[in-house]
């Protein structure tokens, strides 16, 4: 900062060779005061330094514009902190300054994480510095907190409108707008000749697939008939050149040949018809009794039965299948013509029905996320551990592991020492799951079947989704509207500030800045009731965080409440609040005694950085002698 | 920002001539830069309990506690908050904010109550 100041300043010498003014918070360590110095003596190459209090130079300078007397109270509030200085004869009187840890920066924060919490998919719009804009442009302070909060929470016209309405650049997404005739046309020409493509595909493949198997067919009844001809000697050898073993292998393969070929062209297969005959082949053994059979046909008896109870069993299951169809079916029907006749009341009885789900589902819910919380809080409360067991299964669970645990008593546990003693876990963890996910499915299943109905029939149905999600998630199901796109600043706007006043709000145990008058007065040194109400009637505010607005009605309000009734109180703002230290300080070092205050390089060298411990800056510089000489009071 | 601080350029020169030991002289590339003391260390290095307590220094004049009773607000919503969820630790108002704070994921909860400095921290 200092780089960018000379800079700016147009220094370009080769040291600084002008004195330096500097102001300070109100008894700064003098940690900071020495560093400070050495930078500028050592880095820069200064001559003198003064450090002053900038909430002084503040006073002073409105107090030479007849803003407030020689005896007054300063309350600054600057960025990090906020001070309340007394000043009597126009000195500070530091003895009885007062400093909370709550300023701006804290006000800001606090209104940053509110929005971010209530708003958390605008987190990335929610810079400080946008946050800092909103605060200066939209924050003010209640004169009564719980009365404008009453207002709020009634839903009072008068809070309407107070409340203002951030609007987020927000492009709607672009509507799907219903298809025109010609797209529709076009779609389906395309989808057409999709097909067509397709379909000639498939007959190319058949077309080869056919050549293929009618050269197959026609080698190996070539080669067939070359083995009837030749002798038995020949045979192997013929058969070496090809792949097969035997002539009953090839006479099997021609047979496979020409029913897959009679299958390509589309014949009906005969396989159906030779099911029945090989089923009674296959079968042939089963109802030939045991002692009848040998080994192997008895091996081959027992996968023949096998087989056929196999294929009876799908047999069986596709029947059902078909049954249940047929009867589906049959019940949309009854359906479509209930529905035909009485509309409305078909609906209602939807409606009803849908509604008693819902609330069943949501309780189920609600039994499970109120179990799965208690779980995972390790609540030692009572009451909610009976809530806990209420659930059946878990009432089996907890009987499960009490016997097992009884079981081995005798104050030894020999729970694990035994596998079988492991089932226990097995049969448990069925039970829960069994119960956690076969009851919610069925209902659920019908809930959304009948959700999906009435969003059919009635337009006006709107389904809630019953995601339970967070309040973090919006529903995801409607496009987004212009309303996701606002940040409402209605509460926040006052609650803000009003940690200014309540640091408790934050968690900061101090007092705020009403009380903090009182307890700056209380300390005064030297007390007299003029004194006080001299004091009291000249109350100047500075710092940047007092220009909400509300900040002087609020101040007065708080202080009447602190001080004996009748007391006069003014408060004054300043006129410029954030430049004015600045202002007063410039016209402070402008003052011809000003080099007097200062302590120069030698001073520092010789002295060291602990006598500046004691350097304090005479605020008032008067033109008599006497003050010349007690101007560095040591 | 104020405009004229945006528009003037923001960028210094390397090299200014009214410094003694320049930047770059101080923090050579690859350094550590400078570690600014936190305001703790600051405070315990003044030692201010071997100076008499009436002179007033940074610490002496940090105001005491507030003597008023603790104002009560909801947490989510800012109104006045009559009850406290014990599951969860935080101010409500009224029945629908409570069901808002049910259904709140654990590091919202946190963050709500770090708002009030009563967050539980775990080092």
């Amino acid at each position: 900062i200092l780089d960018f100041g000379f800079d700016r300043l147009g220094a370009d010498q080769s040291q600084i060779n002008h004195p330096v003014l500097i102001t300070e918070c109100a008894c700064n360590p003098v940690q900071s005061r020495s560093k400070m110095a050495e930078l500028l003596f050592e880095s820069y190459g200064v001559p003198s330094v003064a450090f002053g209090v900038d909430a002084a130079f503040s006073y002073k300078y409105n107090q030479q514009l007849g803003i407030c007397s020689n005896d007054g109270l300063a309350i600054c509030s600057g960025f990090n902190t906020s001070h309340v200085i007394p000043f009597l004869n126009g000195e500070p009187v530091y003895d009885a300054c007062c400093r909370t840890n709550v300023g701006g920066y804290h006000v800001t924060d606090y209104l940053k994480q509110l929005l971010s919490l209530k708003y958390p998919h605008h987190m990335s719009k929610l810079t400080w510095e946008k946050v800092e804009d909103l605060k200066m442009e939209h924050c003010y302070i209640a004169p009564d907190y719980a009365a404008e909060v009453r207002l709020f929470q009634k839903g009072d016209k008068k809070a309407e409108e107070k409340t203002r309405c951030w609007q987020l650049p927000w492009t709607p997404s672009p509507m799907e707008e219903a298809p025109s005739e010609e797209e529709i046309a076009r779609k389906a020409a395309l989808k057409e000749k999709q097909g067509q493509r397709l379909r000639e595909m498939a007959e190319a493949k058949r077309s080869n697939r056919i050549n293929d198997l009618e050269n197959e067919i026609r080698d190996l009844e070539m080669l067939l008939q070359r083995l009837r001809h030749a002798t038995e000697n020949d045979i192997p050898l013929i058969l070496a050149k090809t792949v097969y073993i035997s002539k009953h292998d090839v006479e099997s393969a021609l047979a496979k040949a020409t029913q897959s070929l009679r299958k390509a062209k589309g014949e009906p297969v005969e396989s159906v018809e030779k099911m029945d005959p090989s089923s009674t082949e296959k079968y042939n053994l089963i109802n030939v009794p045991d002692e009848m059979l040998t080994p192997e046909q008895l091996k081959q008896k027992r996968k023949q039965l096998f087989i056929k109870s196999t294929s009876e069993a799908r047999q069986l299951k596709k029947q059902k299948q078909v049954e249940e169809e047929l009867e589906r079916e049959r019940q949309r029907k009854l359906e479509e013509e209930r529905r035909l006749e009485n509309p409305e009341r078909y609906l209602e009885e939807l409606h009803a029905k849908h509604r008693d789900l819902s609330e069943k589902v949501e309780q189920r819910k609600k039994l499970k996320t109120n179990g799965g919380h208690t779980n995972g809080n390790h609540n030692a409360s009572g009451g909610v551990g009976r809530g806990e067991r209420l659930n059946p299964s878990q009432r089996e669970r907890m009987r499960l592991l009490t016997t097992a645990a009884f079981d081995r008593g005798k104050g030894e546990d020999t729970f694990g020492a035994k596998d079988e003693d492991w089932q226990l876990y097995k049969l448990m963890s069925k039970d829960n799951d069994d119960d956690d996910d076969d009851k919610p499915d069925p209902d659920e299943a019908e809930l959304a079947r009948i959700s999906s109905r009435l969003q059919e029939i009635d337009p006006t149905f709107i389904f809630k989704s019953e995601s339970g999600s967070s309040s973090a998630e919006p529903p995801r199901f409607r496009p987004l509207t212009k309303e996701d796109f606002q940040i409402i600043l209605g509460v926040e706007r006052f609650r803000c500030p009003e940690i200014l006043f309540n640091p408790n709000l934050i968690g900061i145990d101090q007092a705020g800045l009403d009380e903090m008058a009182g307890i700056s007065i209380r300390r005064l040194p030297s007390k007299g009731q003029g004194l006080e109400e001299k004091i009291t009637s000249s109350i100047l505010l500075i710092g940047g965080s007092c220009l909400f607005p509300g900040m002087s009605e609020r101040l007065e309000a708080g202080i009447r409440m602190t001080r004996p009734c009748g007391t006069p109180i003014k408060i004054y703002e300043a006129s410029d609040p954030i430049l004015d230290a600045w202002r007063g300080a410039s016209t402070y070092a402008a003052a011809m005694q000003f080099p007097q205050q200062t302590f120069s390089r030698m001073d520092y060298y010789e002295k060291g950085e602990d006598w500046l411990r004691s350097y304090e800056l005479r605020a008032s510089i008067d033109e008599t002698v006497d003050t010349i000489a007690a101007a560095l009071h040591i | 920002m104020e405009p004229e601080v945006v528009e003037a350029e923001l960028v210094l020169p390397t090299h200014m001539k009214f410094k003694k030991i320049q930047m770059y002289e101080k923090y050579p590339k690859g350094q550590a830069r400078v570690r600014w003391k936190h305001l703790k260390q600051i405070i315990q290095a003044e030692n201010y309990q071997n100076y008499p307590p009436d002179v007033p220094n940074y610490v002496n004049i940090e105001s005491p506690p507030s003597m008023r009773p603790c104002k009560r607000i909801c947490d989510v919503t800012g109104y006045e908050a009559p009850y406290f969820d014990p599951r969860t630790k935080l101010r409500y108002a009224n029945a629908e904010v409570f069901k808002v704070i049910r259904s709140l994921p654990n590091d919202y909860v946190q963050r709500y109550l770090a708002l009030r400095n009563a967050a539980v921290v775990l080092r």
